[in-house]
Order: C-alpha cells, then structure tokens, then sequence
C-alpha cells in the first residue's frame, strides 16, 4: 500500500500525537472546517458515498446511521465514541488514541455537526487508563485553540467532548450496554426497540460511533466520499482498515491496508511473516473472539466483511489471532468460553446459564473428565443461545463453540477417550 | 453526620465534571475512579460517601461498583498485577508467567501477598496483543513480556 | 380496530398492546417470568419467544407490540424448543426445594416447567449456592431459588421509589440483595413476595403456615386507609393467615402496602373480646345488654361510631339513635388529628393515605361529623370495628363498648358487646373518591360477636326477624 493511501500506520509514534504535527502534516482540523459549510445532509450524503462500514464489529454502514438521527427532537442528541475495545484480539483503537488522537477528535466534532449533536463523549476502557490521560491532553489543546467547545472556528456551533472512562466489562462495547454505563448504571444491555437513534444516552437520540470508524470522517470529507470508496477493494467496503494480527506469527502487530484488497493467507504469510517458528498453521481466529474459528484450508478467503460472512464466520473488529499446533484447541476454546462466562451480564437466562455451563463442560474435556455425551450436549446448548438472547454476548460466546467442536472434533474426542489432555 | 474520609481534592474534581453531565447518576462512574485513586479500594463507607454526594442510595453505588472488575471491593497490595491470560497472550506464552508469579510470591491467582505487597490477578484481554503476553502493574502496561523480563521487573519493585 | 393472527386465531386488539396480552385476550397463554404487567418490560427471561411470520429470530412477545397483520405462533417447533431450553436453564441451579417452599402450588416456575418443560434435566455440573442475607421482618430470602427475572429490582426502584434491591456481581454470579445484609425500608416490602415467580421471596408471616392449596379465597376490600385497596383474605378452617393484593387499575394497580397487608392479625388475636362482657367479667347476651343498659340509663351520653364501620352499620345507628338515645350526640372517630374528611390526605406518593380507617368519607356522606372536642359528657357508648384509634376515655365515668376490643382496650368498660371485624361481614364503604366498594365476609364470626344489627335489636328487644339488615347474611353464605 502506498504511504498516499495510508490514513493511520505512517502516523504511529509519539511524535504524531501533538496538535502542531497534527495541523501541520495532516491537514489538521480543515475538513471540520469544509463541514461547517456543507449542510448536515450533503455531510452524511458524503458518508454514504464513501462506503464506510463500522469497524467495531458489526460493519454497519455509517452514513446510513447518521441519517437515522430525527432533525428534530425535543431531547438534547448525542455523539458517543465506542472506546471500549475489549474484544480478543484487537488492537486498533489504543493506537489510534494515543498517537492520532485528534483525528478522532476532529472526526466526532464534524460527527456532531452533521447530527445536531452539542455533546459528545469518548467512552474509553478503563484499563486504557495512559491513553485517557493522552486523550484529555488532546482535548485540552483542541479547546484552548478554538478546534472544540463553543464557536468552534467560528462557525456557531458548540461542541463538547468529554472522556468517560469505563471499568472493566466487555459488555460495555455493547452500544446500549455503554450508554447504560455512560448514565452511571450497570452496563447491562437494553431492549431495543427503542434504538438509541430513537433513544440513547439520556433519552436523546445518540449515534455510537468506533474509534476507527470516526477517525476517517475528516478524510472523508477532506478529499471526498468517492476517493474513500475507491480505496476499498470492494463494491461495498471503502477505505483502509487497520488489521490486528496476533499470535503465532512472526510479527504480530497491526497492519494498515485497502478493505478488501488481502486473503488471510497473504496478511498472515506475507505481512506478518508467516508462522512463529515455521510451525504448522492448525487455526485463525479472524475476526476478535466472538468469530467462529476457521482452518488451514479455508484462510484463501478474502479478509473483509462479506467474503467472510459468506464462509459462516464474520470480520467483526479485525482481530486476527493465528494458532499453530503449538496450542490446544480444545484448551483454546474453554479459555475463550471462560471469558464470555466472565462478561456476561447476567440479564438473560440462556447467556447467564449457558455460557457458565459451556465453559464447566469444556473444562472437564480440557482436564480430561470429558464423557461422551459432552459434544452432542455441547452443540444442543450453543444452539438453544444463538439466536435466543437479549444482545449478541450471547451469539458470540456460542458460534466459537458450535465452530471448533464441529471442526475439531477428533481433538475433543481424543480429549474424551484418552481421559487427558494429548498436548499436555 | 458521618465523618468524611474522601479528601476535598475529590470534591473538587468531582464538581469540576457535574457541568459534563445532564444526570448526577453519570458521574457515578468517574466518582468511583476518582475515590478509588485516593483510598485503594472501595470500602462500604467510602461507597456511603459517594452515595451521598451523588444523592443516590448507597445499594445504587454498591450494584454499580460489583458490576465492573476495576473497582476493587476488597483490598489489594501495593503493587496490584493484572497478567492477561485471554486468546493472544496465552498464545504467547501468559501461562507461565502467571505460574511463574504464584510460585515466585507464594500465593495463588486473586490472592494478597502476606506482607500487601503483591496482587496477582488473571485478567481478561487488555488490548495489547499485538505485544503479548501484557500485563497491567496498577495503571501502567507492561509488554512483550516472558519469565525473565517478569522476574526482573518483580525484583526491581520496592 | 387492528386485527392480528395468532396460533391460526384472528385477534382484534388495541394498538400499543405487546403480543403477552393479545394473546392473553384469545384465551392464549404465552409463559413468562421477567414480564409484569405494572412494570416496565427487560425482555430477559427469554421465556415469552415466539415465531413471528418475516423476522428469521424468535422474538420476545413481551417487548412486541402487535401490528395489523401479524401473524405469530406461540407453539411452533422453535418456539416450543426454546420453552424447554430455558426452564432447563432455569433449573440447572434451582434447588429441589418444592416439598419445603412456601411458593408451591402458585409457583410459576413448577406450573410453566409443568407445562413448557422437560421432565428431566441433563445438568452434572456443581450448582451454584448463594449464601443469604437477612432482609428485615417481612420477607425470607433465599437466593438459591432466585431465576434473576429482576421483577423485584423494578419493583423497588419504579413502585415502591426506593432503590434498595439491587443485582450486585454479574454473569452467573449475580446476586439479587439489599446491600449489606440491610433490612428493606419501604412499607411495601410485601409487594417483593407477591412479584417473586419462585420461592425465593417470601413473606415471614406467612412461612411455613399453610399449603395454599387449602386457602379458600374472598375478594374484599382492605380496611388500613380511605385509599380502599382491593384484596383477598385467604382464610382455612375460619383461620385468615394472609391477605393480598386484589388487581383494581383505578385505586391500587397490583399492589399493596404492608400495613394493609398485615392488618388482619387482630382478627385472630386471642387477646380480641369474643364473649360478652359486664363489668368486666365473661357472662350472657342478655346479662351484658342488661348491664349495658343500666350502665347508661339517665346519663347524659357521647355516641362515637367508629369510621371503620359500613355504611349499613353506621346508618343503623343514625336511624335508631334519636330512638333509643334522644338527645345524645353522634360523632364519628378514627384517626387522631383527622377530624373531618377534608383534612385526609395522601400519606406517601404511592397508595397510604391519611386516615387510617377506610369508611370516614362515608361516615362524612351519612351527615355524621367527627369528633372535635373533648368528650364533655360522663358517659360514652364506643361502637367500633377494629381499626378506629380510640380517643382518650380515662376521665369517662362509664363507657360501654359495642363492636371489636381488646380485652386491655375494654378494661373498664361497663359492658362489652362484640362486633364483627371487616373479615367477617358484608357491608359498603366509600373511599375518599367517593366511591362505594363492598366488603365481603370471609370467615365466620369468631367466638361469640354478632352482628351490629343483631345486637341492637336485642338492645331494643325486638326479635330478629323484624328488622334484618340487607347486607347481614347467615353464616350459609361465607361457606
């Protein structure tokens, strides 16, 4: 990829992270300029053109979201920046904060213009508790410059941004499980309908917005819709995406490239260099955690949204964890299923029961106490998850399992039979 | 009346965010951190106080502060470790670390050091896989860690 | 208005109404745990899924409001799988305590496991066991029965305004508490037990008292206030031993506070004069009136008529007053410091009201007036039902008592005539709206207490016959 199309990687390093690198090398704070004097409709119109999926997880068009905002309203609306990023795997948003963190600044400000929104907030993980701290900075040096708060750059409209740490939950990165936590309640996730569109934080319509999604608004807007699109690889993914890749390769790290434009095979073998100590490959994880786990023959797939859904696995936040035979896959998927026990919020009773009773089973294979019955029983329990909860924890604690025991299934049976683990 | 135990520089921070927020219940969150940053952990008497200056009951801040695993409902050492043993880090090798922490202090996963020095947890992914195995010490990460670079970085706290 | 198809049946219903209760209209039962009609919908049980025609995932029927044309099915095959997957979840960690839980018998968990669920359970893991908090002395926690609905969580916080009961952890570990072991504050603690699905609420009062399957039912009226709430006393062998909630979306939606709730012990209070009385001492009808008669001949009287009585009682009185008492004064009494039905007012923002007697509007309707000064003669005939605070007689040279008392209460009374308790009698009582609701017998008239209008025909020595109350009914009717 050229350094022209590089929105990010070029950027990483401390010395990018001060608003002077910022207005000098990259444009800074022009494209909230541009935006003033565009209508809130010809912003999103812009959005929409570009082709820009969220890069949280769920890949939803995000032109297509802004415009669900009503114009009119009697409730106060929202920006809210999902920082929470706590999905295995994932890597992209720490990045992005501490060196670029006026790119998601400018990004929410020309956000909140085209929504009619005056407040937002930047709901951070609390353990990125150095990354808050560099936030804040940013933010300090965009107020006293005029770049936030009111009159922003004198076009009459106010914006607040303000960082609200979190504590400690996947669930947080739930959107309706956020602003829960944002209000100061348990993050529990809620009904939707209403949809915070209709009804977010504090009852106003609120959009919720990724990190990454919302540092390539001032691009967007900046040199257009169209050359966003184009970028991409694919008819409908524009842009580059910031790709995490961890695990058993040689270098691990995140890797900047055009959506849709790099198989799995070619961002594990040739970016990343391959597998660590030129071990057998036995499985990728592509998409954070919550993916359903792919094997050596299925990684020609291309590494974006659709492709993936296609082959019954998904993209989701990019995060890329290869495995080679050095792990058990068997322990791999009772570690992955403890921490979706963990982070259960406990609202619903499939996911509250399920996930806990999964991981008890996994764990008695992994220790060698597996019985027969335990797979059939395994996959009848996933199944009466997906689909049935109250927010995807559920879906995403289940498909990993229904995947590995279905496409490792001799692993599990030797588990069972051998009574032990056979990579202990 | 109640003896204060939070000091005013948490009443002042706080005030300074209540113009932040349309709700004082939002300032739930961040009451915590900031509590939690002078007293360690949260006691029931200082979760009483922050009741009280939100104007909320206090079973409202317990049920908030059990729900997330940053706030700390029980002491914890000096030094508080938090070593990630989710997908990426377990990969790379978090296991041994935190079997390398258990035998080294003497103590297992979620438990204090006789002396409160030492906190050893195991924790869910922090972010850092790129770098793994990580490990937060208290608010800071530590990377690209094996038994060694552990040991010495153990060694080295007083 | 807009029809929908549900299970094949077309159903009319109005809009904004959720699938639970369109179905229930059809004679359809939806099961559920998490949903309650007077509070606000979670969708967490998952309990409620059912298909709907165009959307691929099962969905909550609670949280769907029924659009025109819809067509759902309560019982197809997925709908019918996922009924059986929760109550198995649902069960892997309740404990097996049906035989020894005060719930069984009214127990959604058993009924819907009964009729939604497997007989079995395919669980071999360790169960997980809660250690229990004491929450005060109305209601027994136990948490190892708890299935998380939440209903008791909303009730605190959207009812009762009080947020006492919380969920603390989370996942699997969740548990539902005061905090620190806490006692519950709020006077409607009694309301956590009624919206408890399991066994994992209850009422102290009531435990270990009675299967409720050998409670017969009678729909009433409470007597704790001038609100009027609806109520059940749920009575075996002539014995109440609880009274609940009666649903009334004008006066008390679904609920109860615990004064009300728990009013009904002086009933069967054993320390309750149920034998009449003359000078203290147990005799016959016919001695007491006689000392009751003589006790009052000549003086000049007070008449004080509790506004705890009915309308019939208290018009009785009115109509035979000038009759057999001309020239003494009639006064209504109840609650210190409420005198007159103008200064009722609500106690608290949810249901108690001021006066702590449930017929003063009515007495105030009948033209009776309370009672504002001292008793200025020396001699007072109290007729009470078992609510009314009884002003200060100490300085009353005789006093003779028709109605409820205890034997402390009665002391010093000349004569005790006594009455009927509100669980004992049919009769009218308006509530501060002004409207008319029935009280309605549940037991029989304990010991020897008799009816307002039988006494005062004995007083007169008329026969019974002549002048029989409408509203007094034989015992045949409360069997």
């Amino acid at each position: 990829m050229a350094a022209s199309e590089s929105m990010y990687i070029e950027h990483f390093s401390e010395e990018s992270r001060p608003l002077d690198y910022y207005l000098k090398k990259m444009n800074g704070y022009t494209a909230s300029k541009k935006a003033f004097g565009m209508s809130q409709d010809d912003i999103i119109g812009e959005m929409k053109k570009s082709n820009l999926r969220g890069r949280g997880g769920a890949g939803f068009p995000t032109g297509t979201k802004w415009g669900f905002i009503p114009k009119q309203s009697t409730k106060p609306k929202y920006l809210v920046c999902n920082a929470d990023e706590s999905e295995p795997g994932t890597f992209k948003d720490r990045d992005l904060m501490r060196y670029t963190p006026h790119l998601l600044i400018e990004g929410m400000v020309i956000g909140g213009f085209a929504i009619g929104a005056h407040a937002g907030y930047i709901y951070i993980r609390g353990e990125y508790t150095r990354e808050a701290i560099l936030l804040n900075q940013a933010i300090k040096e965009a107020y006293a410059k005029g770049y936030l708060g009111n009159n922003i750059q004198g076009s009459g409209f106010n914006f607040d941004l303000t960082v609200h740490r979190g504590a400690g939950a996947y669930i947080c990165g739930e959107e309706t499980g956020l602003l829960n936590s944002l209000e100061g309640k348990r993050g529990e996730p809620r009904v939707k309908p209403p949809f915070p569109a209709q009804a977010g934080a504090f009852g106003g319509p609120t959009i919720v917005n990724n990190v990454e999604t919302l540092t390539a608004v001032p691009y967007i807007i900046n040199r257009g819709g169209e050359w966003f699109a184009k970028l991409g690889k694919l008819e409908k993914s524009g842009g580059t995406r910031l790709f995490c890749v961890s695990g058993h390769v040689k270098k691990p790290g995140l890797v900047e490239l055009p959506a849709g434009s790099v198989t799995l095979r070619q961002l594990i073998y040739d970016h990343c260099g391959g597998i660590l100590n030129d071990r057998k490959l036995k499985a990728v994880i592509p998409g954070g955690s919550s993916a359903p786990v792919l094997t050596p023959d299925e990684i020609d797939v291309i590494v974006d949204i659709e492709p993936m859904m296609k082959i019954g696995t998904m993209l989701g936040s990019a995060g890329i964890m290869v495995v080679s035979e050095d792990y058990c896959v068997v322990r791999l998927i009772q570690r992955i299923t403890k921490f979706y026990a963990h982070e259960s919020c406990g609202q619903c009773t499939p996911c509250r029961e399920g996930c806990k009773w999964m991981e008890d089973i996994l764990e008695r294979i992994e220790d060698g106490h597996g019985r027969e019955q335990d797979l059939a029983l395994l996959l009848d329990i996933s199944d009466n998850i997906n689909g049935k909860t109250l927010c995807a924890l559920g879906d995403a604690a289940a498909g990993p399992v229904i995947s590995f025991v279905k496409k490792f299934r001799t692993e599990f049976e030797s588990h069972i039979r051998g009574g032990k683990c056979p990579n202990a | 009346m109640t003896k204060k135990i939070l000091s005013q520089k948490f009443y002042d921070e706080m005030d300074q965010l209540v113009p932040r927020y349309p709700t004082r219940v939002a300032l739930l969150l961040p009451a915590l951190h900031v509590a939690q940053a002078e007293t360690g952990w949260l006691p029931p008497e200082v979760m009483e106080e922050v009741a009280s200056y939100i104007g909320i009951h206090p079973a409202q801040v317990k049920e908030v502060a059990s729900f997330y695993t940053m706030y700390n409902l029980k002491p914890v050492g000096k030094y508080h470790l938090k070593i990630c043993t989710n997908v990426a880090c377990c990969l790379r090798g978090a296991e041994a670390l935190v079997e390398h922490c258990e035998r080294k202090l003497g103590i297992v996963c979620g438990e204090t050091t006789r002396d409160k020095k030492f906190t050893v947890m195991e924790e869910e992914c922090l972010g850092a896989c790129g770098t793994a195995p990580a490990m937060m010490l208290n608010d800071d990460y530590h990377e690209n860690l094996d038994v060694q670079k552990l040991d010495g970085l153990l060694n080295g706290l007083e | 208005m807009p029809k929908c198809l549900i299970d094949g049946r077309e159903v009319e219903f109005a809009p904004g109404t959720n699938l639970i209760e369109v179905a229930r209209k059809a004679g359809i039962e939806i099961p559920y745990f998490c949903y309650h009609p007077g509070l606000t919908i979670v969708a967490q049980c998952r309990m409620c899924a059912v298909e709907i025609e165009k959307m691929p995932k099962l969905q909550t029927a609670c949280s769907t409001v029924a659009t025109e044309g819809m067509v759902v099915k309560t019982r197809s095959d997925r709908a019918v799988q996922n009924q059986k997957s929760i109550m198995e979840f649902l069960l892997i960690n309740h404990p097996l305590d049906c035989p020894i839980c005060d719930k069984s018998g009214e127990c959604d968990l058993q009924d819907f496991s009964f009729k939604y669920g497997d007989a079995y359970s395919r669980y071999t893991e360790e169960r997980r066991t809660y250690l229990d908090l004491d929450m005060g002395p109305v209601i027994k926690k136990n948490m190892n029965r708890c299935i998380h609905c939440t209903r008791c969580i909303r009730f605190g916080t959207e009812v009762a305004n009080i947020h006492e009961m919380v969920a603390v952890e989370r996942g699997n570990n969740t548990e539902i508490t005061t905090v620190d072991g806490r006692p519950l504050e709020t006077d409607y603690a009694g309301n956590y037990a009624d919206v408890c699905p399991t066994g994992s609420l209850t009422l102290k009062d009531f435990r270990f008292r009675k299967r409720v399957w050998y409670l017969k039912k009678t729909p009433t009226v409470c007597e704790g206030c001038s609100r009027g709430c609806n109520m059940e006393i749920h009575q075996e062998a002539n014995t109440i031993y609880r009274c609940l909630p009666r649903e009334n979306m004008e006066i008390n939606k679904y609920w109860l506070c615990d004064e009300g709730r728990f009013n009904f012990h002086y009933v069967n209070d054993p320390e309750r004069v149920l034998d009449p009385k003359a000078g203290g001492n147990v005799t016959n009808w016919e001695d007491a009136i006689q000392a009751a008669k003589t006790a009052l001949e000549g003086r000049k009287l007070t008449v004080l008529v509790g506004s705890d009585l009915t309308q019939e009682e208290a018009t009785l009185i009115q109509e035979l007053l000038p009759k057999v008492f001309p020239g003494a004064g009639l006064f209504h009494f109840g609650t210190p410091a409420i005198t007159s039905a103008s200064e009722d007012a609500p106690a608290d923002k949810i249901l108690k009201r001021k006066s702590k007697t449930a017929n003063l509007h009515g007495l105030e309707k009948l033209k009776i007036h309370g009672l504002k000064t001292p008793i200025a003669t020396e001699a007072v005939l109290v007729i009470r039902g078992g609510r009314a605070v009884l002003p200060d007689m100490k300085s009353i040279k005789t006093v003779v008592g028709i109605g409820v008392f205890t034997n402390t209460q009665s002391g010093n009374f000349a004569a005790v005539l006594p009455g009927l308790t509100f669980a004992e009698k049919n009769g009218t009582i308006v509530n501060f709206e002004g409207r008319e609701q029935k009280l309605k017998r549940a037991i029989l008239p304990l010991g020897q207490s008799k009816p307002l209008s039988e006494t005062l025909m004995m007083w007169m020595n008329r026969k019974k016959a002549e002048h029989t109350s409408a509203m007094e009914t034989t015992g045949a009717e409360a069997r």
